[in-house]
């Protein structure tokens, strides 16, 4: 092995173990865990209160998937920073990155096995967006769906292709990724040469020949592989560790059983998708398949072709700084957005109606105690976060008052088109002027 | 000599290479296709309601969408299982009912009827409709789904999902 194979090396034993023990706590969870709507929380339930170390292998399963993906992706950081994607290793990069797609693939068919509610409305967004697709998205939805809800047949599918059609996938391209790294060795890194592979070999008429003249002299020189091997142990030892002490002290969240008429539930997907989620915000109307299908699927091209893309021989970071730029502000767009994502105000949870419907209107005296009420009363908060409460669909209020009059308030709110062109917020024609003039009190004292 | 090209060019191993190539072609298609259209004929079939029972249509009197949630066993030759499900039912007239789909059409959240602000909210990413089921904000690509209408015996019966186009007309 080359000289300067460290601790960041590790990654990729890391995720193997990490793979390794989902399958064998997922072959363990599958002895009681029963794939049908009427059984599957139950079971879930027997296995976690009942099962002699139910919860414990539950919850080493449910935590691993999401370690797998933070140690997977910080793996493919490593890799493309390090350049060790390039000549001759491409091809094992391109597998490394269907893996991770497998990967986010068991985790998104993983996701409703538990068939609580989170599980179940998780998977009608994520089954809608893939509906939204162009020319293939209806009939691939309905696939995976089995039809046009998610019910039962659904439940069965995600469990097979959970079991079965993923891991096999899993198994061979693993198998073909390791079988490509034992062929031709760990790269080395690009800072134990200095910021270039060295000048010579970047400037050889054939710098593939003289690459691997390099290699083979850095073999010559290296460590023996048990003397790296060491390492990959240690790690896995503070992963497991880690695991264990997740699945002993974490709750796993526990919601109620899946409940396709519950008109109050807010879905939430997995952190790690949350950075796509959020993405669907910015994209109206028909720009939708924007979110849902152009971005991620030409990041997920970008990322399979990155050895294609970036064939240059420089291999330091710091040498290849349009590559570097990209890569760093792609990973600072995707934790942004996870960021907003998971900090973001929720709406509040609606409250069904307080006023008899059709019954007399009620005089309203402009006060903002009345125009608080009725904020709260028309649903703003679905939308508008004031002090941290709300939505995030329209601007913060909390502070309104300081830049707007009560005046210019209420003739916004009334028809905010006129006042502003092009704004997103719904007309709230329907209001009599002394509600409106509430509302407008109410929020002009916001400062 | 193994190998060597023969009359009209095709060596010995080329021709079997040939036959092993047919072999497994056919067992390919032989035990592929009926494979897919195992998995993927059933999902493409006219999936719906298919008439479920919501209720006797006088017990909707406001001009409010009303929640309907209801147990559904789908008839269909599949092990019956009932399956939860809702719709909001708005009543227009006397014998004019419009069924919503719960779904939001952007990415499927359950969308909510506010009585006071007359309107449906949905809590992800901002989607409002009006009481017609029009986008009025947020970046819904379309109108609210809407189920076939049946009365029968003074029963509301909810039947396929169909999509609406900006006219509120039924497109697909």
């Amino acid at each position: 092995m080359p000289k300067g194979v460290g601790w960041l090396h590790t990654l990729g034993s890391a995720t193997l173990f990490l793979l390794a023990l989902q399958v064998v706590t997922g072959v363990a969870l599958s002895l009681y865990y029963v794939p049908t709507p009427d059984h599957a929380y139950e079971s879930l339930k027997y296995i976690t209160q009942t099962v002699p170390f139910g919860a414990f292998l539950r919850g080493l399963h449910r935590w691993g998937a999401s370690l797998i993906v933070v140690v997977a992706v910080l793996h493919m950081v490593r890799v493309f920073f390090m350049g060790a994607y390039k000549y001759p290793r491409e091809l094992t990069w391109a597998i490394g990155i269907l893996l991770l797609g497998v990967i986010l693939g068991l985790g998104f068919t993983g996701y409703l096995l538990p068939w609580d509610n989170r599980a179940y409305w998780a998977t009608v967004v994520g089954t809608s967006i893939v509906e939204s697709w162009p020319v293939i998205g209806g009939f691939a939805a309905r696939i995976l769906r089995v039809g046009t809800d998610v019910g039962i047949r659904t439940l069965i599918r995600f469990y097979n292709l959970h079991t079965f059609v993923l891991p096999a996938f899993l198994g061979w391209l693993t198998l073909a990724h390791l079988y490509l790294v034992l062929q031709q060795g760990i790269a080395a890194p690009p800072a134990a040469e200095g910021r270039r592979v060295s000048r010579s070999t970047v400037r050889a008429p054939d710098f593939r020949e003289a690459y691997r003249q390099e290699v083979e002299e850095k073999q010559r020189t290296g460590i023996p592989f048990y003397e790296a091997l060491w390492k990959d142990g240690v790690v896995a030892l503070v992963l497991f560790t880690l695991l264990v002490v997740m699945a002993l002290l974490l709750e796993i969240p526990t919601e109620k059983v899946a409940d396709p008429s519950d008109v109050n539930y807010l879905p939430r997907p997995e952190w790690y998708f949350l950075f796509l989620y959020e993405l669907l915000w910015y994209f109206k109307g028909p720009w939708m398949v924007v979110g849902t299908f152009v971005i991620p699927a030409a990041l997920f091209l970008a990322l399979l072709l990155v050895p294609w893309l970036d064939r240059r021989p420089e291999r330091h970071p710091l040498g290849r700084p349009l590559a570097s730029s990209v890569a760093a502000a792609g990973i600072f767009a995707a934790v942004y957005l996870t960021y907003l994502g998971a900090t973001a105000p929720l709406p509040p949870s609606p409250t069904t109606a307080a006023l008899p419907p059709g019954g007399p209107k009620v005089a309203v005296a402009a006060t903002p105690e009345a125009g608080k009420r009725l904020y709260e009363a028309q649903g703003c908060s679905a939308c508008h976060a004031i002090r941290g409460q709300g939505g995030a669909a329209g601007p913060d209020l909390s502070r309104v008052g300081r830049t707007r009059d009560a005046a210019w308030l209420a003739r916004f709110t009334r028809d905010p088109e006129a006042v502003k062109p092009g704004s997103p917020m719904p007309p709230y024609k329907d209001l009599s002027e002394a509600e409106l003039q509430a509302i407008a009190a109410y929020l002009a004292v916001l400062r | 000599m193994k190998g060597v090209a023969e009359k009209g060019g095709t060596s010995r191993r080329q021709f079997f290479n040939r036959i092993l190539t047919g072999i497994g072609g056919l067992i390919g298609v032989g035990a592929g296709a009926p494979l897919a259209g195992f998995g993927i004929l059933p999902a493409l079939k006219e999936e719906a309601l298919d008439w479920a029972r919501l209720g006797p249509a006088e017990m909707f009197v406001t001009s409010e969408p009303k929640l309907v949630p209801f147990t559904h066993v789908v008839p269909k030759p599949w092990p019956e299982e009932p399956v939860k499900h809702a719709v909001y039912v708005l009543k227009k007239g006397e014998a004019d009912f419009v069924i919503y789909d719960i779904r939001c059409t952007h990415v499927g959240c359950p969308i909510n009827w506010n009585a006071q602000a007359k309107r449906f909210f949905s809590p992800c990413h901002g989607g409002v409709f009006d009481i017609e089921g029009r986008v009025q904000a947020g970046p819904p690509p379309r109108a609210l789904d809407r189920y076939e209408v049946k009365i029968e015996n003074g029963i509301l019966y909810a039947g396929r999902l169909y999509r609406v186009d900006e006219n509120l007309r039924r497109v697909a």
